[in-house]
């Protein structure tokens, strides 16, 4: 069996979910990062191909993390958002190549000519989301 | 002379349980060590059923102290507490459920129903208590099985009494319908509804374990099940048959795919015994549910014959274990059942089957 998460913080300033796996991985990954990687069939599509590429998710909240069965979580998102089963697998890998799946997010969002920020609302807070910089944890 | 609580630890170190293969000193068994002179009175607490062999295990136990402690007299009590599968305290596990175990194979007709009865009416007659969920929504079998008619009563608005025989609570969806030759037609999420309906608004009574009787294959019910509750671990059963098998592999990678443990594998159907001269063959092959289970590192939890008997007692609503509770077939059924137990007792325990803590920061 491949690693198991043995404890989850929600960081509802930073927007920072902290999940660390019982081989003694641990990542802090940004809400805007596991939104626009959802690996729902919405985000996903059904094949290589049809996904839709997020935008505009820098200030995307978490509202609420569910059990599903013994192998997966589902996120519920301010934005309306809850039909991705994150499965301890996929958060694993989330986290291990964060800065280079990061870095692909933002490409393809510039070729697409998109924007991380919400469409008509005004900017209150910036900085809180961090850039893909993973690593220690113990954060307070 | 006298003797110390660490005498009798020490003593017990040496003596294994046959049933978990662990000696009896370890893993909370041993209780209430009383020493008072020469007498020695202690408690074993197992975590299975196992009523049929309590007095064989007090025995064994009573044999040992008293040749490892010369010149004692020893008194022992030997019970049974199911553990309580450890889930994280919110996650939704059935009320009034200790343990969820699923009982399913890749392939239909190989007697996955008729296996689950019996290992649940097994775990009763060891002294447990039981529920058996018949989650075949299109094909409900356990209502004729466990020889049960009627409806079930309400209980207030939301819940339902489950229908009981053989002190086995049971839930199928065959005690709701009209007739028996009344169709389910129905699409997945229609299904999927159903099942969770017959799980949850049932007033289950205080169960050490619920079987759940999957149907064939890995669909919308397999998938819906493993998502929407804790199981404590799932037991395939297969024939020995080269096309049973190759189903019952791709059964056990879904479960493993959805993070629940494979309890082990029962082989049904593994000889066929001739009902005239009692002569044993190999009609589906030899060998395969013991290669499955070195393939996938997983436990040969047993086999069962082909037997009419069985077949013919369970058609007519009074399985093998209750219709011949001391026969041979019956045997088979209960050391299964006692090796899933034993099984589901160190599942529960396991920590990694909890979902892990969420703690809400303001940071």
């Amino acid at each position: 069996m491949s690693a198991h998460p043995t404890e989850i913080k929600l960081h509802q300033q930073s927007r920072l979910l902290e999940i660390a796996f019982d081989d003694d991985a641990c990542y802090q990954l940004p809400y805007e990062f596991l939104r626009v990687s959802s690996p729902s069939a919405e985000v996903r599509g059904h094949g290589v191909g049809q996904e839709t590429l997020q935008v505009g998710k820098k200030n995307v909240d978490i509202l609420e993390v569910l059990p599903v069965g013994n192998y997966a979580m589902k996120i519920v998102y301010d934005d309306g958002h809850d039909s991705g089963l994150y499965t301890w697998d996929y958060l694993y890998n989330l986290g291990k190549h964060q800065a280079e799946l990061w870095q692909d997010y933002l490409e393809k969002l510039e070729a697409a000519g998109g924007s991380r920020e919400h469409g008509s609302e005004p900017e209150v807070k910036a900085g809180g989301c961090g850039s893909g910089s993973g690593g220690g944890c113990g954060h307070h | 002379m006298s003797f110390s609580e660490a005498d009798v630890q020490g003593a017990l170190k040496n003596l294994i349980d046959p049933n978990t293969r662990k000696d009896f000193a370890s893993g909370k068994v041993l209780k209430n060590v009383k020493i008072d002179g020469n007498n020695v009175s202690l408690d074993i607490v197992l975590g299975y059923p196992a009523k049929s062999v309590w007095d064989e295990i007090r025995a064994m136990i009573e044999a040992h102290l008293k040749a490892a402690l010369p010149g004692s007299s020893v008194s022992v009590n030997v019970t049974s507490k199911v553990v309580q599968h450890t889930v994280q305290h919110g996650a939704k596990l059935v009320d009034g459920v200790r343990n969820i175990i699923a009982v399913a194979s890749g392939k239909g007709g190989v007697g996955k129903s008729t296996t689950a009865v019996n290992i649940a009416l097994a775990l009763a007659a060891e002294g447990a208590r039981v529920g058996m969920l018949d989650a075949d929504i299109y094909g409900p079998s356990q209502p004729t099985m466990l020889g049960i008619s009627g409806q079930p009563a309400t209980d207030g608005e939301h819940f339902m009494t489950p229908m009981s025989n053989y002190g086995l609570q049971a839930m199928s969806i065959g005690f709701l319908i009209a007739s028996d030759d009344t169709p389910m037609i129905w699409r997945g999420p229609m299904v999927t509804q159903a099942l969770d309906q017959l799980l949850r608004q049932t007033r289950w009574d205080d169960l050490d374990y619920l079987i759940v009787d999957l149907p064939p294959g890995t669909g919308d019910i397999q998938l819906s099940l493993a998502q929407q509750v804790p199981l404590t671990g799932a037991v395939i059963v297969t024939t020995p048959q080269d096309i049973a098998l190759m189903d019952a592999r791709k059964g056990l990678k879904m479960f493993e795919k959805v993070g629940v443990k494979i309890v082990g594998i029962v082989e049904n159907m593994s000889t066929h015994i001739c009902s005239k001269c009692g002569h044993e063959e190999h009609i589906f092959g030899s060998g395969g549910g013991e290669k499955m289970c070195a393939d996938y590192d997983t436990e040969f939890l047993g086999s069962l014959p082909l037997d009419i008997r069985i077949r013919e007692q369970t058609d007519s609503g009074k399985p093998t274990v209750v219709s011949d509770p001391d026969g041979n077939i019956a045997k088979s059924y209960k050391q299964i059942a006692r090796r899933i137990a034993v099984k589901v007792a160190e599942m529960a325990q396991n920590r990694t089957s909890v979902f892990p803590k969420v703690v809400v920061q303001n940071t």
